[in-house]
């Protein structure tokens, strides 16, 4: 089936309600391309999010899918590939829900490194409560909840992936649809935990972080000879506070993910009608 | 009744206790005899008293009493903790060469036996515990030899040498108190028997029913005293092609286990109280997505921190009401550890045939304790697994709407939707914790909503009709006294009544291993004058619940001091509770 699967069979036919000109829509269209363009097919792939406007994601794509609770989309997204190696697991979070809520949930995924992709849609801000301050809100960014600011400076999430011990750390605006798709297929394609934050603007409620802004500050790491395999070189870009990168920061090429250091290799969806044959052995033990 | 005996072995944390206990439980249980075994222990990891204790006999045994007959002190404290249980020609084990000067109670024999030097003797003093059950068994008239198995079993692992030591460190205690104490110490003699016991704890027994009953992932955070459920399927699910997760936190291993139960497999998370209460949010999420998860609470006791190493039964309410909104949720509570094993196979079932989370609620006094059992108790080959409504690629097309899209909270007439397993073609869906429509999505329209409230509820009312909502009944059923209890008090109670026939009380007693949905004891409540609902906890909570199924008042006797009932204290209580009616 993979072989005829387009990107549209992944949409589902829920149009989204997302604001006109949110970053969300682009942010998803690439996760839906780089699915189909690796090989993946609706019936085989499960995308789980969070709460907030990237929760929604679910309901948009035509897949197997679980809108769960607040910050939690990670260790859905874990079970649910652990239990069935076969399936390709697709998370998605937004800057709170990722960074805030479930933000040690993220540090002990980075490090569980199963192989699976986590798309972040960060907008530095929270959109769908109508727009107060978000993890990665500028120090100074004044909204409904911090009117002179936060006064306490962002997280940087591709840091706290590097120090974790991410194996993919990637990052990419969701206007410029060819490199977003690129680099989400990369990550898919990642042996283990690719991790893409998404320069998902906010047309509503950040008048700072807007696409204008992005276009006018990104730098393409291609551009700029990096090699993600090394991983000085990725601290310096990640450290780089006055840049916007975009393009595949980190890639440890020797990672191996979670199931094949544990020798995950079944489905354990199918069991025995009954116990085990050696069940009984189990009994035997506690002579 | 057989003769019993009740020994126990006591010290500071870290002395080795309980693993001398568990050893000396296990040379008893070998020898054929039934075992049961209780922990008084602290929250921590060095210091502080501890204390593991036996009772035995060639019946069985499920209760602790108020009674010690050997007692092995390490230390002035386990005198001092046990005081109350010792009675006349009690023996107390000690080491009169260590620095305390041991304060023997009056009418107990004190045996002094250099346990440090002649575990130096036997190769090395840590071995001194061992001395000690040498002693014990010279004094309790039990054969040696039984200690060999058991020892062998604990530090084979570790090389011949230790085994030969711990044997000849055994033997020493025998022959010292042979040698100086022949006269002192009272008859006991611990016959033997055929048969081939199994010992085990009701932790264990859970792990054990979880991999019988096909799970094939656990995902955890430590919890005393959950965490024995997470230690026994480690590297033994894996056999089974399972996984075990040591989670970030319970908020973790919740998710994680949602997400294995919506790829298919089988899975379970275990905590306590606390660990409840962090996963109650999820849990609201597992219902309305109607995804089967068993979530099995050890209770202790709360609230808060509460007392984390001890005994209590309060966490009904929370599982019967925990969560915002109106889920339904089964309620199983295991009576007999034999039963954890058990229920755990049914919670299973039950959650896939239902597609609802499932609370196994087991609490601290079946966690921590061992208890003989005949091996075909867990009889292996009547495990059945029955997984529901789940559909595959031939018979998917009934349940696609005319759009062909799957619709997994299908309106069916019983209340249970197909399940398709992700991979499964033309199954791709959603699912949500907001409310939904058929397909699973989400909708705030009035008619949608009440259809699936109605939907959710009607697979209760379906499982209330179709399973066996039953009850275990012991004594006399025409009897005046009816006694109901839920969770661990089963064995107490029912020893409790032999106690109560000596004193002319005879009590029928019903024993609910089911919280929701429950047995309706309507009939036996009306049919008996006095009624005692009998729990370790201070509400009553069980019987607010059968008194408003019942609408009738009920008498409780209710324990929480952090310390399970005893057999023979709860019949005092039972009694006292009768009697204050009479006066009143």
């Amino acid at each position: 089936m993979s072989s005829e699967v387009r990107f549209t069979d992944f949409k589902s036919d829920k149009q989204p309600t997302w604001c006109p000109g949110c970053g969300d829509f682009g942010t998803m269209n690439g996760m839906m391309k780089a699915l189909a363009e690796t090989g993946n097919d609706p019936d085989n792939t499960f995308v789980c999010a969070g709460i907030g406007c990237s929760g929604k994601i679910g309901t948009y794509m035509h897949s197997y899918a679980l809108h769960g609770v607040h910050g939690r989309a990670l260790p859905v997204g874990t079970g649910v590939k652990l239990a069935n190696p076969d399936l390709e697991v697709m998370v998605a979070g937004g800057d709170g829900d990722g960074y805030s809520i479930g933000a040690g949930h993220f540090i002990h995924a980075v490090r569980r490194n199963v192989d699976m992709t986590y798309v972040v849609m960060d907008n530095r801000i929270y959109g769908l409560t109508k727009g107060q301050a978000s993890p990665t809100s500028r120090e100074d960014f004044e909204t409904s909840t911090t009117p002179e600011g936060p006064k306490q400076p962002p997280v940087n999430p591709l840091a706290l992936a590097l120090a974790a011990g991410g194996t993919f750390i990637a990052q990419s605006f969701s206007s410029d649809a060819q490199r977003h798709t690129e680099i989400v297929k990369r990550a898919v394609e990642h042996d283990g935990f690719g991790f893409v934050n998404v320069y998902s603007p906010c047309v509503t409620f950040n008048d700072v972080d807007t696409y204008d802004y992005f276009r006018d500050s990104i730098v393409d790491l291609d551009d700029e000879d990096h090699d993600p395999s090394d991983r000085d070189a990725a601290k310096e870009k990640i450290l780089d506070a006055d840049k916007e990168y975009q393009g595949v920061i980190y890639e440890d090429e020797n990672s191996v993910p979670y199931s094949d250091l544990h020798g995950l290799d079944a489905n354990m969806s199918e069991i025995p009608d009954g116990a085990p044959e050696d069940a009984m052995d189990l009994v035997r033990e506690f002579y | 009744m057989a003769e019993d005996l009740n020994w126990a072995i006591g010290g500071e944390a870290g002395d080795g206790i309980d693993s001398t206990g568990k050893i000396f439980a296990q040379a008893l249980s070998r020898a054929g005899r039934h075992v049961f075994t209780s922990k008084d222990f602290a929250s921590r990891i060095r210091g502080g008293y501890t204390a593991y204790k036996i009772r035995t006999s060639t019946d069985r045994v499920q209760s602790v009493v108020d009674r010690l007959d050997i007692l092995v002190a390490l230390t002035q404290r386990t005198i001092d903790e046990n005081v109350d249980e010792l009675h006349d020609g009690s023996v107390v084990i000690y080491d009169g060469e260590r620095s305390w000067d041991a304060e023997i109670p009056e009418g107990v024999v004190g045996v002094d036996v250099p346990l440090k030097s002649l575990a130096e003797d036997a190769g090395g003093a840590i071995m001194r515990n061992v001395v000690a059950l040498g002693a014990a068994c010279e004094i309790a008239s039990f054969s040696i030899e039984n200690l060999d198995e058991a020892l062998a079993k604990r530090f084979s692992s570790k090389g011949e040498k230790l085994v030969e030591n711990n044997k000849q460190a055994a033997r020493l205690g025998q022959e010292y108190v042979q040698e100086h104490y022949a006269e002192d110490i009272p008859e006991y003699s611990l016959e033997e028997t055929d048969e081939d016991y199994v010992l085990l704890n009701g932790d264990e027994a859970i792990g054990m029913g979880a991999i019988a009953a096909g799970c094939r992932f656990y995902a955890g955070y430590p919890i005393t005293p959950a965490t024995d459920v997470m230690e026994y399927l480690t590297g033994r699910i894996d056999q089974y092609g399972g996984h075990v997760v040591q989670a970030e936190d319970e908020l973790s291993a919740i998710n994680m286990a949602l997400g294995a139960a919506r790829s298919g497999a089988r899975a379970m998370t275990a905590t306590s109280g606390p660990g409840i209460d962090l996963m109650t949010e999820t849990f609201g999420l597992v219902a309305t997505s109607e995804t089967p998860l068993v979530i099995c609470d050890v209770m202790r006791s709360g609230p808060s921190t509460g007392m984390p190493t001890k005994q209590e039964q309060g966490d009904l309410n929370m599982a019967l009401y925990g969560g915002h909104g109106e889920v339904p949720r089964f309620v199983l509570a295991p009576t007999t550890i034999a039963e954890c094993f058990h229920k755990t196979v049914e919670a299973f079932n039950l959650a896939e045939k239902y597609q609802l989370p499932v609370y196994l609620v087991s609490d601290l006094a079946m966690a921590v304790t061992e208890q003989t059992f005949r091996p075909e108790e867990f009889d292996m080959d009547e495990v059945e697994v029955e997984r529901g409504n789940v559909v595959d690629e031939d018979d998917i097309d009934q349940y696609l709407d005319e759009q062909d899209r799957f619709q997994p909270h299908y309106d069916a007439a019983d209340g249970v939707s197909p399940r398709a397993f992700p991979g499964t073609e033309g199954g791709a869906h959603m699912s949500t914790g907001l409310e939904h429509n058929e397909l699973g999505r989400r909708t705030e329209d009035t008619e949608e909503r009440v259809k699936q409230v109605d939907k959710r509820n009607r697979k209760v009312e379906t499982a209330q009709r179709e399973e066996a909502w039953d009850y275990r009944e012991y004594g006399d059923a025409d009897a005046d006294t009816l006694v109901i209890s839920w969770g661990s008090n089963e064995g107490a109670m029912v020893e409790a009544m032999e106690y109560l026939d000596d004193e002319g009380v005879d009590v029928r007693f019903i024993s609910v291993p089911y919280i929701f949905p429950r047995p309706d004891l309507t009939d036996a409540v009306e049919a008996a004058e006095e009624v005692i609902v009998v729990e370790c906890n201070e509400q009553g909570q069980f019987a607010d619940l059968l008194e408003r199924d019942t609408l009738t008042r009920l008498k409780r006797v209710n324990k929480y001091t952090g310390v399970r009932f005893k057999a023979d204290e709860l019949a005092d209580d039972i009694k006292a509770e009768l009697e204050a009616e009479v006066t009143a």
